[in-house]
């Protein structure tokens, strides 16, 4: 390699003509070299998957947070904590950001989405029936446009949190309860229990609940098929399960559908 | 002058030194000290802990004081021993000595992973002993604390730490390259820190990229990500889900990263004046 004396007329040039080089040579050797080994590399299919995707969609908390690793359920913990300081002083849009930044920052635990979610349907639109002017001042109608669209918001929390994890039962069954307590949706609410009791560990009063929505939709014949379809799932030994109590639905609805005795179902127990 | 040929047995006694010189300086003693305590006290923090079980929680925590704690060691030290080196002028009398320049960085890199390794199993170890600890005092409780599944892996851990070892490995010869162009320590220190978290944030950056639309910017990001390694990928959570495979192709993706950088510091190296 020719060099140049750092004296000479062309010193100055060279070094900066090798420093480009050394430079140029750098990146050039880094991204060949990479692009073979990224091949190599088959990204795993984990959590992280997930949590890399909530960053992405939000790049500001993915630059704060993305590097975090093992700390991001501290972070997460600090979060929920500071978003709590801000639900005592009702203040919603700062709740409502750290509700959001809370779960980019760790999405793994459904206790946040759940719990963000109740926060979002419950407790908010009561803060902003009281702010403006509380529950005898605001009719009925604004009360109700208010609630409508905090349970949406709520129920958007949660199909979010389904995108990103696996879905649960409790995620199944709190979004039941929103449709049915905050939008009077009781078909909606209806296939929510339903889809919560065939998660995993899926709770029996969620089959229960949905046999008597049914009912309370007039659906009396699907209701008691069925409640006869799930009896015989029901352990006797769990009190969870209340084998009795829905034998006893049973019983109620073949009264109400004119069931023949030979066609009534048999418990066999 | 007559050449010596390149000698593992030169590589492995500048190791050696770099190891020897390495458990003298404070730094490593007062990281590694700092790091366990953060281990061994992260049952004060649990109060803190809302959304996940409570092992899942300290094992998360001990990873991300590996990791960081970790980073901190690999890219300082290196810096430290690198320019020290250079700036008491052992390193002249070393290389006016028949041994290769690629034999002295070779030498340091390795001394700096031994410290890494080193660091990682011990804090790994410790955290595997309050993991431990912790697991059985719930189980004597009889608390639903300890879910099927959510219970602590020692293999999951110990797989998690071999990651580690394996991604700082990757960072100390990113490092190595970046102290053989720059100048001073500061600098080294500084664009190392910088190009570590740039390595996290590969995955958050590559997103945001593609939804920009614009092939330009596609093409930029496709040569980011291949200069710098994704250390997202590495980023198994302890006590999470992992293959062998999986494992075995990030170590290959992980060591062909440390030898590119590693080249290409030689290389650097071999042009610079000292």
């Amino acid at each position: 390699m020719r060099r140049w004396p750092l004296g000479s007329r062309f010193g100055c040039f060279a070094i900066v003509k090798s420093r480009w080089r050394l430079f140029a040579t750098v990146v050039a050797g880094l991204a060949l070299g990479g692009a073979i080994l990224t091949g190599l590399a088959v990204p795993q299919q984990t959590n992280r998957e997930e949590s890399g995707a909530r960053l992405r969609e939000s790049p500001g908390a993915g630059a704060l947070f993305g590097w975090l690793g093992g700390f991001r359920a501290l972070a997460a913990d600090l979060l929920w904590l500071r978003m709590y300081a801000g639900w005592e002083r009702r203040d919603l849009p700062g709740t409502q950001t750290l509700i959001r930044a809370v779960v980019a920052v760790d999405p793994r635990p459904a206790y946040f989405w759940i719990n963000g979610a109740r926060i979002l349907a419950y407790d908010q639109p009561v803060w902003r029936i009281e702010a403006e002017g509380g529950f005898e001042a605001v009719p009925t109608e604004r009360r109700r446009v208010i609630e409508v669209e905090q349970a949406r918001l709520a129920l958007g929390l949660l199909e979010e949190a389904r995108g990103l994890r696996a879905s649960t039962a409790a995620m199944w069954t709190e979004q039941a309860n929103i449709e049915l307590n905050k939008l009077g949706d009781i078909a909606a609410a209806a296939a929510s229990f339903r889809r919560a009791w065939e998660q995993p560990a899926g709770p029996y009063y969620a089959a229960r609940i949905y046999g008597e929505l049914l009912r309370r939709l007039d659906r009396h014949r699907e209701a008691y098929e069925w409640l006869c379809s799930l009896y015989p799932k029901l352990p006797p030994e769990d009190e969870a399960a209340d084998a009795p109590l829905v034998l006893a639905r049973i019983r109620e609805l073949e009264r109400m559908l004119a069931v023949p005795p030979a066609a009534a179902f048999r418990s066999g127990r | 002058m007559t050449t010596v040929p390149f000698s593992l047995t030169r590589v492995g006694l500048i190791a050696a030194v770099t190891l020897r010189e390495a458990v003298r300086q404070k730094l490593v003693a007062g990281l590694a000290l700092i790091a366990c305590g953060f281990v061994l006290g992260v049952r004060a923090l649990r109060d803190f802990n809302f959304g996940t079980p409570e092992l899942k929680f300290i094992a998360d925590f001990g990873d991300g004081v590996i990791a960081g704690f970790g980073a901190v060691l690999t890219i300082v030290l290196l810096a430290q021993l690198f320019f020290g080196e250079l700036e008491s002028r052992t390193a002249l009398t070393l290389l006016a000595k028949p041994v290769w320049r690629s034999e002295f960085l070779l030498g340091k890199f390795c001394g700096v992973v031994a410290v890494v390794v080193v660091f990682c199993v011990l804090l790994t170890a410790t955290l595997s002993v309050v993991l431990w600890q912790r697991e059985s005092a719930l189980r004597v409780e009889g608390f639903a604390a300890v879910p099927a599944g959510v219970g602590f892996d020692p293999g999951a851990l110990w797989v998690a730490a071999w990651m580690h070892i394996v991604r700082l490995t990757v960072l100390a010869a990113g490092m190595m390259l970046v102290a053989c162009i720059a100048q001073t320590q500061l600098y080294a220190i500084i664009v190392g820190f910088s190009g570590f978290v740039g390595c996290h944030l590969q995955h958050v950056a590559q997103g945001v990229y593609s939804r920009a639309g614009s092939s330009a910017m596609a093409w930029i990001a496709t040569l980011i990500g291949w200069m710098f390694p994704d250390f997202h990928l590495f980023t198994l959570e302890a006590g999470g889900a992992w293959t062998f495979e999986g494992v075995a192709r990030l170590t290959v993706y992980g060591a062909g990263y440390a030898a590119l950088a590693l080249g290409l510091a030689v290389w650097v190296f071999r042009h610079r004046e000292i």
